[in-house]
């Protein structure tokens, strides 16, 4: 059976912060159900709709931004008392909008994620997790990177207590009181989590977590270990994972998956006999989906999903046809509703446009005064700034609550601006000046109407390191701009992993001086993505990390007056050893830095690399051959005469050249990798081979694994 | 939803804007296109292998429908009509870069194959003016010429710059059509037979024109703008990332109004309504679209709009009926208005809440500090002064005109964008100073190319040090059309030999005027009374202008530049209305390279065609040498055959030797003919009106009769007669 979901909005609020719109249980003879949504603004607002009309149930005052909504009550008992975390304070409300609590934590940053579980309130602030029963403080824990999301496994089934955070560096962790149970590794750093079909599944232990990089998965928290039971991968390359919710919408008495994603997305994934998810349905709005909810809000009878939208739209994709196939007396109903929902929105423009008009009068007049000044509130910006494993490049997503009129993108390092399909931005780079005013990239995106969200793709080089500056200009008056900053770190291709391969030949890196613990784990947050900003707690610390273009490894242990960084690329030591020698002279640190260079580390990184540049190069000669043989197909009528080698890459030609179209300078990009590394194996032998480099091009050129490597044993 | 009612997927590329829809037999409606390997294939779908056979039409090994006409040459021009309205049927027309074919298909014979030297990069088909026969015309290198059915060329005239794009429109709406040519100079000219009537700067290459109706056309330029101007005025454009490849006028919604259709590089169609620019269609194929045609496919007397992709895949679109409502598209046409207006809605409550917020800073008003600085809060009166000038350039940089962008008080410039077509190599350009050269003053140097009237639409991001929002100031300045010639004092430089001279009925003070909006003269420069005289130094070659008035309103240009002198005449001749005007000129210097250049074109002539004999005969030599060594081949002389082989080889590789020299002899000629037809287009461009037209008729007759002395005498004073 095919889905088909029409769209309708309902109404528009602030800027929302993920998971902050709930749909209240219904109650008595309606069945339609009311929308409860929390803004950035600091307003929640309760809604119904009657005849394709909003009506407000409540609107609570402006105030701090509201980070989530959730929704609770006794045990057992309809969830539908509203808890709004604003700031470091927990607000209550009943669903008629009087408050009942207003709970001030002693947490000293604002809540970033809140769970509700009867009398049990769960939340984070960046770092900090704190369990509160009937608001008495219970727990607390200290987590090593930021918390994105918590959960608690449901009390109903299970003996104890059991919290989850979702944290930044990959991990879930599960809790019992104030301790660490286990950590279970993920795929990506988790966004979201949430309770498998709603309530756990059978066992109450299933728990479904989405990542920042679009992955979806599946994990059995027992009481011992984790079981992983299934994960998707984000073949299609869509957006990170923002919010999800378990709704029956096919029908068939089986829950799905709803998933609401950064990049506007809204997937609709069931259950096989297997409990494997099938997709079923997605559509695509231009902006991120903040919060997403099956139910019935716009028509009795008729099931729907209800989103929210970054810039504040509530929408719904109901199951409710457009067209009724009822009598034509219907339709014109549905028309009239219409109309008067355009002319009641033509005579509130009309009236905030005259308003407007004077204030910009009076906005002028002030523009004469000599006291006066002009200040224009800022306007947020939803940023994300990640680096894609698959490509090694990193993707820049800004979104704006209104339309943005053009992005000015500045750089101080020498970067590459890719294109992106879903860019639809007039892109123009403008000549730099990189003596004067060391500017190595000048671009504008020139937006067009209505674009919220705009996406760019930037290729970075390891070793180059500064700053990446996104100047935002919105289409609304009076014009501002926002300026948003992105290091492009020494090593911004690494990314944490998990574990890495301990036989590996190591070139290692040891620093010695005296240096604290904070500075020392500075510097790394220098040199390195994806660490923490916080200092960790303990005494030593250690981080893996992997190449993502060349899957080379890093590892790095320190503690206060010792550094030690282990890695199979001599480049990644090399790079390390510059940047740090650099940033203690700036401190007036002194810093001994001893190095042991293992030969045959870089032989091994030549293998590494050796499948990637035949692959590479093969697929090169591959597509510049299919023009060829097509001309010779449609000249003799078939492929038979062809060798079989040529026949496939004939078969293949469309796949082989999407495949090149996709990883555009990846040769060049691996070619400059075998310079460095060739550079580097004699830098620390103390000898300039740059004039040898030449030859080392020639010998890429013409590319074989045994000239290669003896070039490299031979110079 | 508008479907398209068929898709096939040929097996075939298909080469991009190369795609034509005609009946070659009268009846049946076939679609050709170019393909690769210098092929053009005829798609027949009704009449079933009833093409035969012959050395010219292939059956295609791919496709049982599909015919390959074989041209050995890349294609770079195709369409399909009427050319002989006695044959009853459409013809093919196909273009190279050195030669044109007019093909009847039905009988599989040519109509005529000419030469052109000019190339044809554009072909239209149709009827021209008064010219009663319809033609095929050609754009080339700066020339445009018109074949009748014999080959017969009945119209020849030059323009600006190599030709990418032509129509046949009703400009003026005199029920004739003009021809509209667009050119790699920007401009978008209309010729009513070989006059020019109107002339339209653009900011691209004008890569396709096509006629809507009435005076209204539609335009496509290489950097993905397309839009539709009625006569003169541009109604709307838009642009995108991506490149038009074709645009077609096609009334989708049946409201009796063509819309305009447009092909893009990323395999999108869209149909646009002719007077918003709004959209009111939309497809996507997988790969880029080679073509957007007409014709009534299915053969059941209702036309399709047929749109081709590169990849082979072709759809047909009938226009949506009346129960559709002319809403094409998926979404309900009033959810998308109450969309629009809750945007509206927020974006004004936005406005309003930003000035409520401005007003209670405003009220709670201390004096500013850090913070303050930090979110973008500026003296409200800041203003920003802007000044264009002429910086004549330093050892280090040249010389350029100079835009100062200043704020009133202490407020730093963090970054200036200028939007300005033309003159960057990109549509913006972006100063953006390093942390430590923040100041409330920014210099930007300026070099425009060309020389005309520039739109610098600026954004000046203006705040504190250490802000991180900015206020941004949108201000818009012209940068005058000769804003690239400083003024210089008459005695301090030497006054070139080269002059035009003519005289206008204009008061010294409307001249004046005139030259304080064209060109950046300082405040302090007097204006005179007549006669007067005024220099100028170029700032791209040092080259020297100097205008000379007279009481008797006669006007002495003097400037080695022939196209500054042009562009004077022409901006002069628009500032007063000037419809006709006849002018002595004199370019020494340029004319003796002219000459130079014809004599060398007629030496490429000589040496094109002794190549051409050498290479007859060598074929001839390769002929025999063949049949000689497979005679010995079969007679089992070994030693022989080898010898006669070799002797193949080292003939093959003189013929490869002679092709390079052709190559290089045709790539020079080509540059020349460029060059005479430029100074054709550049001697007229000296007048203005009926005399300018005199002139280039006359120029291309004295040339054609190969007499120089003639041709030089025209272009001096304007005609052939003493």
């Amino acid at each position: 059976m095919e889905l088909t979901l029409n769209r309708s909005d309902y109404l528009q609020v602030g800027v929302t912060s993920q998971k902050t719109m709930k749909l209240l249980p219904a109650s008595g003879r309606r069945a339609t159900q009311k929308v409860v949504v929390g803004d950035q603004d600091g307003v929640a607002t309760c809604f119904g709709i009657k005849k394709g009309e909003a009506v407000p149930v409540f609107k609570t005052l402006p105030g701090l931004k509201i980070a989530r909504l959730e929704l609770g009550g006794a045990l057992n008992t309809p969830q539908e008392k509203i808890f709004v975390a604003t700031g470091s304070e927990i607000r209550g409300f009943t669903k008629r909008g009087k408050q009942f609590l207003s709970f001030e934590t002693n947490l000293t940053e604002s809540i970033k994620a809140m769970h509700i579980s009867g009398s049990d309130l769960f939340l984070c602030a960046s770092y900090i997790y704190n369990h509160y029963c009937d608001c008495k403080d219970q727990h607390y824990y200290l987590s090593g990177d930021k918390i994105n999301d918590v959960i608690c496994l449901p009390v109903e089934k299970l003996p104890c207590i059991i919290p989850i955070l979702a944290c930044q560096d990959r991990v879930l962790r599960v809790l019992q009181g104030s301790d660490m149970m286990y950590e279970v590794e993920v795929p990506g750093p988790p966004t979201v989590l949430a309770l498998h079909n709603g309530n756990g599944g059978e066992s109450g232990e299933d728990l479904l977590f989405g990542t920042s990089d679009g992955k979806l998965g599946i994990i059995q928290i027992t009481s011992s270990n984790p079981v992983h039971k299934w994960e998707m991968r984000n073949e299609k390359k869509r957006g990170g994972i923002l919010c999800v919710d378990y709704f029956d919408i096919v029908g068939d008495g089986v829950k799905d998956l709803l998933v609401g994603r950064d990049d506007g997305m809204v997937e609709v994934y069931s259950f096989d006999a297997a409990d494997e998810p099938v997709l079923r349905f997605d559509q695509a709005l231009s902006e991120s989906v903040t919060s997403i909810q099956g139910g019935c809000v716009g028509k009795d009878g008729y099931d729907e999903i209800v989103l929210t939208t970054y810039s504040g739209w509530i929408t719904g994709l109901t199951t409710e046809p457009v067209h009724k196939e009822s009598g034509p007396g219907e339709e014109l109903k549905i028309n009239q509703e219409m109309q008067n929902k355009i002319a009641s929105l033509r005579n509130d423009l009309e009236h905030l446009q005259f308003k407007v008009i004077q204030e910009r009068e009076k906005y002028q007049q002030s523009s004469q005064s000599n006291t006066a000044i002009s200040s224009v509130p800022t306007f947020s910006v939803n940023d994300k700034f990640t680096l894609n494993k698959d490509d090694a490049s990193y993707s820049l997503i800004l979104e704006v609550q209104t339309a943005i009129d053009n992005v000015m993108v500045q750089s101080d390092v020498p970067i590459d601006l890719l294109d992106v399909d879903k860019n639809s931005a007039v892109v123009s780079f403008s000549s730099s000046d990189v003596e004067v005013n060391e500017n190595f990239l000048l671009a504008t995106y020139r937006c067009q109407a209505n674009t919220t969200r705009l996406e760019l793709k930037i290729r970075s080089i390891e070793g180059q390191y500064g700053m990446l500056q996104a100047y935002v200009t919105p289409r609304i008056q009076p014009k501002t701009c926002q300026v948003r900053q992105y290091q492009i770190k020494p090593l911004s291709l690494h990314q944490r992993t998990h574990f890495i391969d301990h036989d590996r030949p190591m070139n290692t890196l040891t620093l010695t001086g005296q240096f604290s613990f904070a500075e020392v784990h500075s510097w790394v947050v220098f040199c390195l993505p994806e660490v923490p900003e916080k200092t960790p707690a303990g005494e030593c610390v250690t981080f893996y990390f992997q190449n993502t273009f060349l899957d080379t490894q890093l590892e790095s242990t320190y503690r206060k007056g010792e550094g030690i960084f282990k890695s199979d690329n001599i480049s990644t030591i090399s790079i390390l050893k510059d940047v740090l020698s650099k940033e203690a002279t700036k401190r007036k640190i002194n810093l001994n830095i001893a190095y042991e260079i293992n030969e045959i580390s870089v032989n091994h990184t030549l293998k590494l690399i050796h499948p990637k540049l035949e692959y590479q190069l093969l697929l090169a000669k591959k597509v510049q051959l299919i023009d060829a043989l097509k001309e010779l197909q449609v000249h003799e009528g078939n492929t038979d005469f062809l060798i079989p080698e040529y026949r496939c890459i004939l078969e293949e030609a469309d796949r082989l050249q999407e495949e090149y179209k996709k990883q555009p300078a990846h040769l060049e990009r691996l070619y400059g990798m075998i310079t460095d590394l060739f550079i580097d194996k004699f830098k620390f032998k103390g000898t300039n081979v740059k004039t040898k480099v030449p030859l080392l091009l020639e010998i890429l050129d013409s590319y074989d694994q045994n000239t290669l490597i003896s070039f490299f044993d031979a110079a | 939803m508008l479907l398209p009612v068929f898709t096939l997927k040929l097996r075939h590329k298909i080469s991009p804007r190369m795609v034509a829809v005609g009946r070659y037999d009268g009846t049946h409606t076939c679609l050709a296109a170019a393909t690769q390997a210098g092929k053009v294939f005829i798609h027949n779908p009704h009449a079933r292998r009833q093409h035969l056979n012959t050395p010219r039409l292939l059956q295609s090994p791919l496709d049982a429908d599909v015919s390959l006409l074989n041209i050995n040459q890349a294609v770079s021009c195709l369409t399909a009509g009427v050319l002989n309205p006695e044959l009853g049927y459409d013809c093919l027309l196909v273009g190279t870069q050195t030669n044109l074919l007019a093909y009847d298909v039905y009988n599989n014979s040519d109509l005529f194959y000419r030469e052109v030297t000019d190339g044809a990069n554009a072909i239209v088909l149709g009827t021209l003016g008064d010219i009663a026969s319809p033609l095929a015309i050609i754009g080339g290198n700066c020339a445009l010429q018109g074949f009748d059915f014999e080959g017969n060329d009945l119209f020849w005239t030059v323009t600006g710059d190599n030709v990418h794009s032509l129509a046949l429109c009703d400009f003026d709406g005199d029920g004739k059509k003009e021809l509209l040519v667009g050119s790699e100079d920007f401009d978008i000219r209309v010729f009513k037979e070989d006059e020019i009537v109107a002339e339209m700067a653009e900011t691209e290459t004008i890569t396709s024109l096509c006629p809507m109706y009435g005076s209204r056309f539609g335009y496509a330029l290489s950097n993905g703008t397309v839009g539709v101007y009625d006569k003169t005025a541009r109604y709307w454009r838009i642009k995108s990332k991506n490149h038009a490849v074709s645009i077609h006028a096609f009334d989708l919604n049946s409201d009796g109004v063509c819309e305009l259709i447009t092909g893009w590089s990323n395999g999108k169609v869209d149909a646009r309504s002719d007077r918003t620019g709004e959209v009111i269609f939309k497809d996507n194929f997988s790969s880029a679209i080679a073509g957007v045609v007409e014709g009534d496919y299915r053969m059941d007397g209702h036309v399709q709009l047929i749109c081709c992709s590169v990849d082979g895949e072709v759809r047909g679109y009938l226009p949506g009926g009346a129960e559709m409502k002319g809403n094409l598209m998926d979404t309900s046409v009033e959810q998308d208005l109450i969309r629009e207006l809750s945007q509206k809605k927020q974006n004004l409550l936005l406005e309003l809440r930003n000035y409520e917020e401005n007003s209670k800073q405003a009220e709670s008003s201390s004096p500013m500090n850090e913070s303050d600085a930090q979110r973008g809060i500026i003296p409200a009166n800041t203003k920003l002064q802007t000044s264009l000038t002429v910086n004549m350039g330093s050892d280090s940089q040249a010389a350029h005109v100079e835009l100062q962008i200043s704020t009133s008080n202490d407020t730093i410039i963090r970054a200036v964008l200028i939007f300005a077509e033309g003159i960057f190599p990109g549509e913006s350009h972006v100063v953006h100073p390093s942390i430590q050269n923040l100041s409330s003053c920014i210099q930007i140097p300026i070099m425009p190319p060309k020389d005309v009237p520039v739109d610098l639409h600026m954004k000046t991001f203006v705040g504190y040090r250490n802000s991180t929002q900015f206020h941004v100031f949108e201000l818009t300045r012209q940068l005058p059309r000769f804003a690239m010639y400083a003024l210089s004092s008459p005695d301090s430089i030497k006054e070139p030999l080269s002059f035009v001279n003519f005289t206008v009925s204009e008061r010294v003070q409307r001249v004046v005027l005139w030259l304080n909006q064209n060109f950046l003269l300082p405040d302090d420069s007097e204006i005179q009374s007549a006669p007067f005289q005024i220099c100028f130094t170029s700032l791209r070659n040092n080259g020297h202008l100097c205008i000379k008035i007279k009481p008797s309103g006669e006007i002495t240009v003097n400037t080695d530049d022939i196209d500054l002198a042009g562009d004077i005449i022409q901006s002069m001749a628009s500032f007063f209305g000037i419809e006709d005007l006849q002018v002595e000129a004199d370019f020494p210097v340029y004319f003796e390279e002219l000459r130079k250049v014809l004599v060398k074109v007629d030496e490429y002539h000589s040496v094109h065609q002794k190549l051409s004999a050498d290479m007859a005969d060598h074929s001839n030599l390769i002929r025999s040498l063949l049949v000689r060594a497979e005679d010995a081949r079969l007679m089992r002389d070994m030693k022989t055959m080898k010898k006669r082989y070799v002797e193949l080889y080292d003939l093959n590789k003189d013929l490869l030797n002679g092709y390079k020299i052709r190559c290089n002899n045709h790539t020079e000629l080509l540059g020349n003919l460029k060059a005479v037809n430029q100074a054709i287009q550049r001697a007229g461009r000296l007048r203005v009106g009926k005399p300018k037209n005199q002139v280039v008729s006359a120029c291309r007759d004295a040339i054609r009769s190969n007499n120089l002395n003639v041709l030089f005498r025209i272009m001096r004073v304007g005609t052939a007669s003493s």
